[in-house]
């Protein structure tokens, strides 16, 4: 199948219009050489065929009834206004606003994003998305690099590993010095030559810091370093303090959590927040608000367009120009659909329920939760049997939590368990319940 | 002052809903026994709005933005096809949407980047593919990082690209933003690159190579892309092709065979995933043989065992996106190749090209069409000669007027007062036949009424808005 709107006679009659004989003859330009002779892909396919096909193909991907996998995407249900939303016409078959009348309703909605993300972080100013959390975290480095006219940054162990391995491919890019501290070591690393501290929290393995603290300790040893701090599952702030009130620089997150579907991680949402005080220093879009010039009615438009490389080119903040503008519309969705109330109910069983899963793991023989410090959704295990473990999780159809050896490789019978506001009673027990036998297996195999 | 719409904070009934939470089903315990006060926030100022009232608030700003579902969408250089509405469908299946990067059972959505990689190097000659950027621009930056560490492995000092000035804008942003210094190329008369400065600028030792797109943002193809290509080569650099205008190479010529090393593609581009307001997009990344071990890790391979993934090479520039890229967007780019399979991929790129020259030849009447040539996929027009000191953003404005979308504007930034018009396969002649009446009027317009274009657009939700006042006054909140 095709697309095109033309039969035989049309395009005859437009080539004999245009003075042109063939349509080989539009490429006229191209020496003969390069012409390709054949292009070898299949013959195309009709809906149906298609529709089957890959219907199969999905086939060969397992879902399961139940998740207590998280790591940096996470399963929390998607009201259905949301997709409803950003599949009207008039959003996902536009592009960037460049012609702000025209686009009005898109220009409206990611206004409305910029200041549901400011709300909820209390930060002063949000940008319009970047692609992911971890680019969002890689741009917010080197905007603190240039902010601070130092190249040097310093990550608190605990972020996220891909994370980690995405800002040191960005700071190689600009010779910008990185190192991974662990948090007893931080002060001792802090001088005037840092340009900023990285820190997630609730960090990978779940804990929460102390934000208040941390930043305290930083501010007294490097008062001109700046903060920035990451979070993989934002949900947690409708309890959590957020980062505005905790004097961070600049906020970054995953924003899949709120109504983006998991789709093997991709795509999710960067948000990217920062105090009013860097607004000028920050890559990505931003849509502003301002009037008519010869009228009295307010509109919408993209604004601070000379940090961008299209104007700028090479003294751009960034080189990002496509965003994630359909994902940042579904987080606006899902954060007005929840609101107030709704998100921090959400929150609220996110701690709930991972605290209960927590204490009835900690009864169960050979089972230590690791953590000292608070968790939300997430927390780490040491296991009596891993591999046992994650074979009785598949056997109830629940998707098993992480060997937090695939990334720490060190961290042998190490599991990462996140458990949210969708994981059922049902589910919970039949985890419970495939820990037990589990460790039963182990005991009895000794 | 009123605001003609009203925000969604400012839409709260007294009633709120708690639809979508679901029944708490363990016993809770007091908060404060999982987490102390000092860490929890005192307020959260979201309104809480029933179902019903957003749904039509967005319904309402849906319908005061242009689509491609509204019309033609001309706007060069961006490839504003029909998005198929099935890919939106398959996007969706369950056993796509509800995977989890980290989950073992993935086999089926390994082998269909596995296989979209194969169809991608058929289409662009090259070798290897990585799916990991997330755009195009992010695609820039990969493909200049492999550059970048190419050289480094050598132990070369090569620390400046060469960009002509008829590239992207995000062409020498992502060179800076690996580290390069750039060395813009100015063109010639006809819009191609010279020779002679690709030349002199190699034999200085310290150029790594160059950042192309060809055919350019004029829509001309280089004619001398080989002996461009072979230059660089020479002196040991590479070449890097910048694929936003892949569409009308399609089935015709592929990159590689022009001598290019490197390319991103723009999946929302030419391959007809939605453009989604600004994004998401997906910028894949190919290479030749050579350069393979340099691609992100991690890559995917074939074994006897299936589809299993390698996470560490030694050369790999290393990670430059969380987990595996826009799978999302993948998907739907995988079904519009199978769809379309190879007679209507070759297709695309001739009626592309049909379509770009006969709006060309129909515009040219009356507009100043600077490089006065057959054109590729997209063409750029002037502001020149128009009357009455009407400018290339009046006419933009004009043609919102007549319920259409205007095309890129002041941009290539080589031809003053620039419309930069790529019309796509997916338009009927009726459609490109509107569009050239719609622009004639404008012209005479701007000769008997030019306040009418002046004061345009009028038929908008909105009037011409103020975009001076929204940068020095920046309000970017409620």
């Amino acid at each position: 199948m095709d697309f095109i709107l033309h039969d035989k006679e049309t395009i005859t009659e437009m080539l004999t219009s245009i003075g042109i004989n063939s349509l080989e003859e539009l490429f006229q330009d191209i020496p003969a050489d390069l012409l390709l002779k054949k292009l070898n892909l299949p013959h195309g396919l009709s809906e149906p065929d298609l529709l089957r096909r890959l219907e199969e193909l999905s086939r060969k991907n397992k879902i399961y009834s139940s998740s207590f996998l998280g790591a940096g995407c996470y399963y929390h249900y998607i009201p259905s206004l949301v997709d409803f939303v950003i599949n009207l016409s008039g959003f996902y078959t536009a592009y960037t606003p460049y012609q702000a009348e025209a686009s009005q309703g898109y220009l409206q909605a990611i206004y409305e994003y910029q200041t549901a993300i400011t709300r909820l972080t209390q930060m002063d100013v949000a940008n319009a998305s970047m692609y992911d959390g971890s680019t969002a975290l890689a741009e917010a480095a080197i905007m603190a690099t240039v902010a601070a006219k130092k190249k040097k940054i310093i990550l608190l162990e605990g972020i996220h590993p891909e994370y980690v391995e995405v800002v040191k491919t960005y700071c190689w890019g600009q010779d910008i010095h990185f190192e991974v501290v662990m948090e007893d070591a931080l002060i001792s690393k802090l001088d005037e030559s840092v340009a900023a501290v990285l820190f997630q929290s609730p960090n990978f393995f779940g804990g929460i810091e102390n934000i208040t603290e941390l930043v305290q300790k930083i501010r007294d040893k490097a008062p001109k370093c700046l903060i920035i701090q990451v979070m993989t599952d934002p949900t947690c702030l409708g309890v959590l303090k957020p980062p505005g009130k905790s004097d961070i620089d600049i906020f970054v997150a995953e924003g899949q959590s709120f109504g983006i579907s998991p789709s093997f991680g991709g795509p999710g949402l960067g948000i990217f927040a920062s105090k009013q005080k860097y607004l000028r220093k920050m890559p990505g879009r931003l849509i502003g608000k301002t009037n008519e010039i010869n009228g009295e009615r307010e509109g919408f438009i993209l604004t601070l367009q000379t940090r961008e490389q299209h104007i700028r080119r090479e003294k751009a903040t960034s080189n990002i120009c496509t965003n994630q503008a359909l994902c940042a519309l579904a987080s606006l969705i899902y954060l007005v659909s929840l609101g107030k109330t709704g998100l921090q109910e959400i929150a609220l069983q996110n701690f709930q329920k991972s605290h209960y899963v927590k204490q009835k793991l900690a009864t169960i023989p050979g089972y230590q939760i690791l953590n000292k410090k608070p968790t939300y959704n997430e927390f780490l295990v040491k296991c009596p049997n891993v591999h046992e473990l994650i074979e009785q999780c598949k056997q109830e159809n629940l998707l098993p939590p992480l060997m937090i050896s695939k990334y720490f490789p060190d961290m042998k019978d190490i599991i990462l368990v996140c458990v949210t506001e969708s994981n059922s009673r049902e589910d919970i027990e039949k985890f419970i319940h495939a820990a037990e036998k589990a460790s039963n297996k182990n005991i009895g195999g000794n | 002052m009123t605001s003609n719409l009203t925000l969604i904070f400012n839409k709260g009934t007294k009633r709120s809903q708690h639809n979508f939470i679901p029944e708490m089903d363990i016993d809770k315990v007091d908060l404060l026994e999982i987490i102390p006060s000092f860490f929890q926030r005192e307020d959260l100022p979201l309104p809480d709005i029933p179902e019903v009232e957003i749904v039509r608030h967005y319904t309402e700003l849906s319908r005061r933005n242009y689509g491609i579902d509204s019309g033609i969408y001309p706007l060069g250089s961006c490839t504003m096809k029909y998005n198929p509405k099935i890919n939106e469908v398959i996007a969706r299946l369950p056993a796509f949407s509800q995977i989890h990067p980290l989950q073992e059972e993935n086999q089926g959505a390994l082998e269909l980047m596995h296989h979209l990689s194969e169809m991608l190097r058929e289409i662009t000659g090259m070798d290897g593919f990585t799916f990991q950027p997330a755009a195009g621009a992010h695609g820039e930056l990969t493909g200049i990082l492999i550059m970048k560490k190419y050289f480094e492995n050598k132990n070369l000092k090569k620390n400046k690209i060469l960009v002509p000035d008829s590239a992207h804008g995000t062409n020498p942003s992502s060179a800076k933003m690996a580290g390069f210094s750039i060395i813009e190329v100015r063109s010639n008369d006809m819009g191609e690159v010279p020779l002679d400065h690709i030349e002199f600028a190699m034999q200085q030792g310290d150029v790594a190579g160059i950042m192309l797109t060809n055919p350019n943002t004029l829509g001309i193809f280089d004619r001398q892309i080989k002996d461009i290509t072979n230059i660089i080569h020479k002196y040991g650099g590479l070449c890097y092709y910048d694929g936003a205008n892949l569409n009308p190479m399609l089935g015709i010529c592929r990159p590689k065979d022009m001598g290019f090393d490197i390319v991103h593609l723009n999946l929302h581009k030419t391959f007809s995933t939605p453009h989604g307001g600004g994004g998401p997009g997906s910028g894949p990344v190919g290479v030749t043989k050579e350069l393979i071990s340099y691609l992100p890790d991690p890559s995917i391979i074939a074994t006897e065992q299936g589809f299993v993934c390698r996470e560490k090479t030694n050369n790999s520039i290393g990670r430059i996106k969380c987990f595996w890229g826009n799978f999302g967007v993948i998907i739907r780019a995988y079904a519009y190749i199978l769809a379309l399979g190879a007679e209507g991929l070759k297709r695309v790129g001739q009626i592309s090209v049909l379509n770009a020259n006969y709006l060309r030849v129909f515009l040219k009447e009356k507009y100043h069409l600077p490089y006065d040539r057959i054109c590729q996929h997209e063409f750029v027009l002037s502001d020149r000669g128009i009357e009455n000191n009407v400018t290339t953003e009046d006419i933009a404005k004009r043609i919102l007027d007549y319920g259409l979308y205007a095309p890129t504007i002041y941009f290539p930034l080589i031809v003053k007062g620039a419309m930069m018009i790529e019309p796509t396969e997916t338009e009927s002649k009726a459609s490109l036949d509107n569009f050239i009446d719609v622009m004639n009027n404008i012209y005479n317009e701007a000769k008997t009424n030019p306040e009418l274009l002046k004061n345009a657009p009028l038929n908008t939700p909105v009037k011409r808005l103020d975009a001076v006042l929204a940068a020095r006054n920046p309000i970017l909140k409620e």
